[in-house]
């Protein structure tokens, strides 16, 4: 007889979650003198515009998805600017004073100026993320603000005001928007705009969710799923609804993140939609117009377990170097986040577990996120921004919480450290953070990061590390190619260091990065050449040599030299 | 029996009798034969458990009336467990369950039936063997069920001294180590428990499965692969080892080794998404859409019909 029990499959599964390993600190290691990461006061940056949900005790679910913020530098000034997205009215939510959107302007000091009133771009409906892109090609980036229910595209003029063209354009995207993203997805050389859609949602559609006794905000199930939108661009300030005949609007999501970028290598931009409850999306681009949803059979649509999970913030980044984007996607609690190596036959792999990222997101709700080389030494990194999305499930759920910390993993060889408790008190606070951006404001090289809070003042945070490595910042500049490059591919010798950075398009959740990509080369002192590779149209390959170091330079297509 | 005893149990059969079960079907039964189980109830609740225990479990089952079905099988339940016939009472609990799954009195009587089975066999099994390594195991059981898992790991610990060859002590070890602490190093503890408990009993296909878990959980897929390999031929009904076997091939490349074991899995166990999503991603990666997409379709139908993950109360 045999006497070992077999242990059952919830003892077994309970026991691998907790088998899963995370990183150790590294004792040796002694730490910087200041925090990698640092809080920027309001005092200091002059940041005072604080978010508003307007939670309710009808639980509107909106209520507790926003906001998204963005870097764009707005008056091309080469200084990073900063765009906030608020709540305000809709059919469920009547704010008992004004609310808006802000713009500030970088001051070039590390303090910024709200600029809002006089660039015209306070949103006009419940606000959730934003999306910044230069449509016109006019050398001014324009933004597009996602709302409930309908969205707003402002136009930027370039005497610091904007203009609100969205019916003109025709990119309302009734509904209730959530992220965004401007790629070329038909290689015209002109910036197409995909909105994800969340749910079938309206005031009278509320419901209640939660027991009797504690009302909670409900989980997407408790809705009907919508499509997404694809909105082409004519090229004369007017855009088409190709929803449906690309292929997009056949699927219905409930759709937070979206990230744009070639995941297969043959010159199309695809694009990779986080879905909350139902299966992510991965819209193979097929040239002619046309998308194929490849999720479920790519190894991103279901967990491991055939089972969706609620899919929020995504990126995509070259993280082995192997010239194949890989995928980074988070998730709500008790689900881990996934990062997906690309099997290069439009798969994936999940590397969570063996990366311990599973294991240190098994209790978070991850939102924003973002692949990038916050320390300049040559390997991506990645930050993540947590938060659950009901208010009530420090109540529910134990050890779960409605605000928690974010997450810093230092990427190195296959190696992914979590360096959160080493890396700046920010990261044993907790926040309910929504949208994050990265961009550097004060021009060091150093990558700095922007986080929205819902209902709460954003977070800024300097970069303190990044400038003890030596780094190059390029700006790309499209001709034939789409102006903002979104989708080029930056590859650099330095010494024994070869990289390729690639330039997705959108990422994160909500929220839109600084356009500059800031290439990492530890502590090498020479850049020996670069080669820019320019989306199609243009496909060209540019190589370019006698490169400087520690500053932004401007690369424009077909010129073969850098300002 | 004692008096009070059996006023009690009288108490409790006329409670039972009383419960609103489910609506009645046209019985099938003759109207002699229906009676003649009546009259055995109406004995029973006054206290004449005794002499009416046989006649109602006879006819228990054959009854096609579901609410004198719940009632006969509720009353002998009762009666056999005050009686102490520990088998009767089994007997109707499970045909209640089978019957009646989802009724809250069949549910809390079994508990109340089952929790109580267990407390007279543990306090015999303290009144004939205190020194026993079973009492100590069951002590140890009852700290890790109640999460206090220092307490527990010391006490499997001293059973590891005292009985060093006993099985299954060095897995609960390394479950406790699992359980209480993510690192790197307590998997590693673990993992020295499991390979002990391998010496002792080399034929445990959980210490087997687990050593994979851990081995696949750090990316060594090699060894996963031997672990969960080993799992499944000392138990071939060991479903779980061979979907970790074929998800390990599928992370190491081996996508046509995945197959077989993936194939077995759904086989064993068709309700479950994943095996079938594991299958669909290796019959695609090998070339095979055809298979693919029938996989891809059964996991649709699947997850559709898995559990949906809500909170505690929550009512929508």
């Amino acid at each position: 007889m045999r006497l070992t029990r077999r242990p059952s499959r919830r003892q077994l599964f309970r026991a691998l979650a907790a088998a899963a390993v995370p990183p150790i600190l590294s004792s040796f290691q002694s730490p910087p003198a200041r925090s990698a990461f640092e809080e920027i006061s309001p005092s200091a940056s002059g940041i005072r515009w604080q978010h508003v949900a307007g939670l309710s005790p009808e639980m509107f679910m909106p209520e507790t998805a926003g906001p998204g913020c963005a870097f764009l530098d707005y008056d091309n000034d080469g200084w990073m600017d900063i765009y906030l997205v608020n709540s305000g009215p809709c059919d469920f939510f009547q704010p008992s004073k004004p609310l808006r959107n802000a713009l500030y302007r970088n001051n070039r000091d590390g303090t910024f100026t709200d600029v809002t009133d006089k660039a015209g771009v306070p949103g006009n409906a419940y606000g959730q993320g934003v999306a910044v892109g230069d449509y016109d090609g006019d050398g001014l980036p324009d933004i597009y603000v996602t709302q409930y229910p309908r969205s707003i595209l402002y136009h930027n003029n370039g005497d610091g005001t904007f203009t609100d063209v969205t019916s003109k354009a025709g990119v309302a995207a009734p509904g209730w928007a959530t992220s965004a993203v401007w790629f070329d997805y038909d290689n015209d050389g002109r910036l197409d705009l995909f909105v994800c859609g969340f749910l079938d949602y309206s005031k009278a559609k509320n419901v209640y969710c939660g027991s009797k006794q504690l009302r909670s905000y409900c989980m997407p199930n408790a809705y009907s799923p919508v499509p997404c939108w694809l909105f082409h661009n004519n090229g004369d300030g007017t855009f088409t609804d190709v929803s449906k005949e690309s292929g997009i609007a056949k699927e219905l999501g409930k759709a937070w993140g979206v990230v744009a970028a070639d995941l297969n290598n043959d010159g199309w931009l695809d694009l990779f939609v986080a879905n909350d409850k139902v299966p992510n999306f991965l819209f193979a681009n097929r040239g002619k117009g046309h998308f194929e949803e490849v999720g479920l059979l790519g190894g991103v649509g279901v967990n491991a377990m055939g089972l969706p999970r609620s899919g929020m913030g995504v990126d995509a980044a070259d993280i082995d170097q192997d010239g194949w984007l890989d995928l980074f996607l988070t998730n709500v609690d008790h689900e881990m986040f996934s990062l997906y190596r690309n099997h290069k036959d439009m798969s994936f792999d999940d590397l969570a577990i063996p990366t311990g990222i599973g294991a240190a997101t098994m209790l978070l709700s991850g939102w924003g996120a973002k692949l990038f080389d916050y320390d300049n030494d040559g390997d991506l990194d990645l930050l993540i921004a947590n938060g659950h999305p009901d208010t009530t499930v420090d109540k529910r759920i134990q050890n779960v919480r409605y605000s928690e910390p974010m997450l810093l993993f230092r990427h190195s060889g296959d190696k992914w450290e979590n360096v959160s408790a080493q890396s700046g008190p920010i990261f044993s606070k907790d926040l309910a953070a929504r949208g994050m951006a990265i961009g550097d404001f004060d021009n060091d090289g150093a990558v700095d990061v922007l986080v929205a809070l819902n209902d709460a003042a954003p977070v800024l945070l300097r970069n303190n590390i990044g400038r003890q490595n030596h780094w190059l910042g390029v700006r790309l500049i499209g001709k034939k190619a789409n102006i903002d490059a979104v989708g080029a591919k930056i590859t650099y010798q330095s010494g024994d260091l070869r990289r390729t950075a690639c330039k997705a398009g959108g990422g994160s959740y909500a929220s839109a990065h600084d356009p500059r990509v800031v290439l990492g080369l530890g502590q090498r002192t020479k850049v020996d050449w670069l080669e820019v590779t320019w989306p199609q149209p243009s496909g060209k390959i540019e190589r370019i040599a006698n490169l400087p170091l520690d500053r932004y330079i401007t690369i424009v297509e077909g010129e073969g030299k850098w300002r | 029996m004692s008096l009070l005893n059996r006023f009690v149990l009288a108490l409790a059969i006329a409670q039972a009798s009383g419960l609103a079960g489910p609506q009645a079907n046209s019985a099938s039964r003759p109207p002699t034969a229906a009676s003649s189980v009546r009259n055995a109830l109406a004995q029973s609740k006054k206290g004449y458990c005794k002499e009416n225990l046989p006649a109602l479990r006879r006819a228990m089952r054959g009854i096609t009336d579901k609410e004198l079905q719940y009632e006969v099988g509720m009353v002998t339940a009762r009666c056999a467990m005050g009686m102490g016939d520990d088998t009767i009472a089994i007997e109707a609990l499970l045909l209640l369950r089978t019957q009646f799954p989802a009724d809250p009195e069949v549910l809390y009587t079994s508990a109340q039936f089952l929790s109580s089975l267990a407390n007279q066999a543990a306090q015999q099994l303290l009144t004939t063997a205190p020194n026993s390594y079973q009492v100590a195991k069951l002590n140890a059981e009852s700290l890790e069920s109640q999460k206090r898992w220092d307490e527990a790991e010391a006490a499997y610990r001293n059973i590891v001294v005292e009985h060093p060859k006993v099985p299954d002590i060095h897995f609960r070890i390394a479950r406790i180590l699992l359980d209480k602490s993510a690192t790197a190093e307590t998997a590693e503890q673990a993992r020295a428990e499991l390979l002990q408990e391998l010496q002792v009993n080399p034929d445990s296909a959980s210490a087997e499965f687990v050593l994979g878990e851990i081995a696949r959980r750090s990316g060594h897929w090699d060894q996963a692969i031997q672990h969960f390999t080993r799992a499944s031929g000392l138990d071939v009904g060991f479903a779980e080892a061979y979907l970790a076997l074929g998800m390990s091939f599928s992370a190491a490349g081996q996508d046509s080794q995945a197959i077989a074991p993936l194939e077995r899995y759904v086989a064993i166990v068709p309700e479950n998404p994943a095996g079938h999503y594991q299958l669909a991603m290796a019959y695609s990666r090998t070339g095979n859409k055809e298979a693919a997409s029938r996989e891809l379709e059964l996991q649709r139908k699947t997850a559709e019909k898995a559990p949906l993950r809500r909170a505690p109360g929550s009512v929508k």
